[in-house]
């Protein structure tokens, strides 16, 4: 059974919608809180590189997607959550299941300010010493 | 005019720095030194320590983690000593200037000699600065 | 006053500055012409000379009281063997017993003042420069005193460099022996690592360690640092020609020989990287040791 059957098969109750837009890319999105598991999954059992997340502020809310990719067949799966509360955003870090997160997490935390639940060293990363706090600079609303 | 002054004309040890800049003009920088621009038929020289320098080239618009680091690099060159503000970003931050970053262009923070336009500039461009750079110190003092 | 005349003008600082400046420019532009490139104009080593009196001396707050002296002391040690070395060639009578050996110690001053100014710098970056320039002293002493033993042993045990120069004009110059050949080949290679060129240039590696050991020179001490490095160029070729193609030294052959070795030290910069300091050791207490000893046995044999 192909990755592909095999994530859609696991992950049955997490996955809200899954895209096929181009060649090698398929997009699926889960709930925030299903984040942790669907990372586990994806990294320990299937064995999918971490390649990088990216953060955005929408009118609905902050939209992260995680990218994984299959080094083998060269398709990239991305996985999108929907962060709904814009007063407090916050989400479970995947930093605990494997440290290569950690910094992007970071940066994503100082640029956006959605807070990670359970990043062990959640510090500033690219900003400068002298910004001030609680300014985020790549929200749309500051 | 004083000789010492001349022949720092003729002799110019250049340091590059970059404050974070994309690092096109940092190759075109480099594209100076190949055989088909050849700077050094002026005496001019890419050195390694910031302490040799005569000439303080940089690329890159000045964010703010930049400017202190900039500030110490300014006085650790031994005067006199050209600061060469090289390419649109450092000239004038360019398409940053109202990013959140950049607060301030090169030469409120620093005193620039040469201003070389370009995105990036190319390396005949960054000769004919220099070159007036040298005719200028020569024909003032 | 001959004495004082000897020791700064003539074979002392002055002319052995030029002669170093000018075989730096030499340098300069055979590397440039064989990378396509126009090279410097024939003025350009003394320009940099002049501009650097002109620059202010920044004294890093960290640096010890030998910082500023280490330069001068480096230059008056080397200006004293290059006098000693001129007036072994050019006035046959001012030479003395035994001073090849002080023209060994003397020579090798200007890395030790090297290691001791960049030790003394207080910069981490420096201290890895002085370190390596004192591994690279190390290595390349080593082959380089055996093979000057191998002529040594093949003028029967003269140490006077103008009754070396006297054996070679009788008896033929000595790289055109076994052992003499094999110990010039020798000699060479440690002339290159004694002169800081690539491939062991480690100790000053521009864009590696941000210019090594003389990272916190600036001004007149940046100055008499470059002026020793142009009077090694002129006084350790000059002291290759006296131990082995001794046999001729008028003016004109003086040059064409100087011209030759200074090709050789060229040629073998522009054709080589850098070497690490682990490989450069290797090199020299390996190979070179080997080939020395070999020269050594075969100048005992009498070949």
């Amino acid at each position: 059974m192909d990755t592909k059957e095999r994530i859609k098969e696991r992950l049955k109750a997490n996955i809200i919608s899954w895209d096929e837009p181009f060649p090698r890319r398929i997009y699926f999105s889960v709930q925030p809180k299903d984040i942790f598991d669907t990372a586990r999954f994806l990294f320990k059992e299937l064995g999918l590189r971490f390649a990088i997340a990216s953060g955005m502020e929408t009118p609905q809310g902050f939209e992260i997607l995680y990218h994984f990719s299959d080094d083998k067949t060269g398709i990239m799966y991305s996985v999108r959550v929907l962060i709904e509360d814009k007063q407090s955003p916050q989400i479970d870090a995947i930093t605990p299941l494997f440290p290569g997160a950690e910094w992007i997490e970071r940066e994503m935390w100082e640029m956006l300010g959605i807070n990670f639940v359970g990043h062990p060293n959640l510090k500033r990363l690219l900003l400068s010493e002298d910004w001030p706090e609680g300014n985020y600079p790549l929200r749309h609303t500051t | 005019m004083d000789i010492r002054l001349k022949a720092l004309t003729r002799s110019i040890w250049a340091f590059h720095v970059s404050a974070g800049s994309c690092n096109n003009c940092d190759i075109e920088i480099l594209d100076c030194f190949t055989p088909r621009f050849d700077v050094e038929r002026f005496g001019i020289q890419l050195i390694g320590s910031v302490r040799h320098a005569d000439a303080l080239v940089i690329t890159g618009a000045m964010n703010r983690k930049s400017v202190p680091r900039m500030k110490k690099i300014y006085e650790q060159a031994p005067k006199p000593c050209v600061v060469v503000a090289v390419g649109q970003c450092a000239l004038s931050r360019h398409m940053f200037r109202y990013s959140y970053n950049c607060d301030e262009p090169l030469d409120k923070i620093l005193p620039v000699d040469v201003y070389i336009p370009g995105c990036p500039p190319k390396p005949e461009a960054m000769i004919a600065g220099i070159m007036k750079l040298v005719d200028k110190v020569r024909s003032h003092k | 006053m001959k004495i004082l005349f000897s020791y700064f003008i003539f074979p002392g600082f002055l002319f052995s500055a030029f002669v170093g400046l000018m075989a730096g420019w030499v340098d300069r532009k055979v590397t440039a012409r064989l990378q396509w490139r126009h090279g410097p104009p024939w003025h350009q080593n003394f320009t940099d000379i002049i501009k650097l009196f002109g620059k202010e001396t920044i004294l890093p707050k960290d640096a010890r009281s030998t910082f500023l002296v280490s330069p001068y002391l480096g230059l008056l040690g080397l200006v004293l063997a290059a006098t000693i070395l001129g007036q072994a060639i050019f006035f046959e009578a001012d030479g003395f017993t035994a001073d090849l050996i002080v023209l060994i110690y003397l020579m090798s001053i200007p890395a030790i003042a090297l290691i001791i100014g960049a030790s003394s710098a207080g910069n981490p970056l420096a201290s890895v420069g002085a370190s390596r320039e004192m591994k690279l002293l190390l290595g390349y002493e080593l082959p380089f005193i055996l093979s000057v033993v191998t002529v040594i042993i093949k003028s029967h045990g003269v140490t006077r460099l103008s009754e070396i120069l006297i054996r070679q004009a009788a008896l033929g110059s000595n790289v055109f022996s076994l052992s003499g050949g094999i110990a010039f080949v020798v000699a060479l290679l440690c002339m290159q690592a004694k002169l800081g060129f690539v491939p062991f240039d480690m100790a000053e590696a521009d864009q590696e360690i941000m210019g090594g050991a003389l990272i916190e020179y600036s001004g007149i001490p940046l100055a008499v640092f470059k002026l020793t490095k142009a009077v090694l160029l002129a006084t350790v070729p000059l002291f290759l020609i006296v131990l082995f193609l001794g046999r001729n030294t008028g003016p004109f052959f003086l040059f064409v020989k100087f011209i030759m070795i200074l090709t050789v030290a060229i040629l073998i910069k522009n054709t080589n990287p850098r070497v690490r300091i682990d490989q450069a050791l290797r090199f020299f207490w390996r190979r070179l040791t080997v080939f020395a000893i070999i020269a050594l046995g075969l100048a005992v044999f009498g070949l």
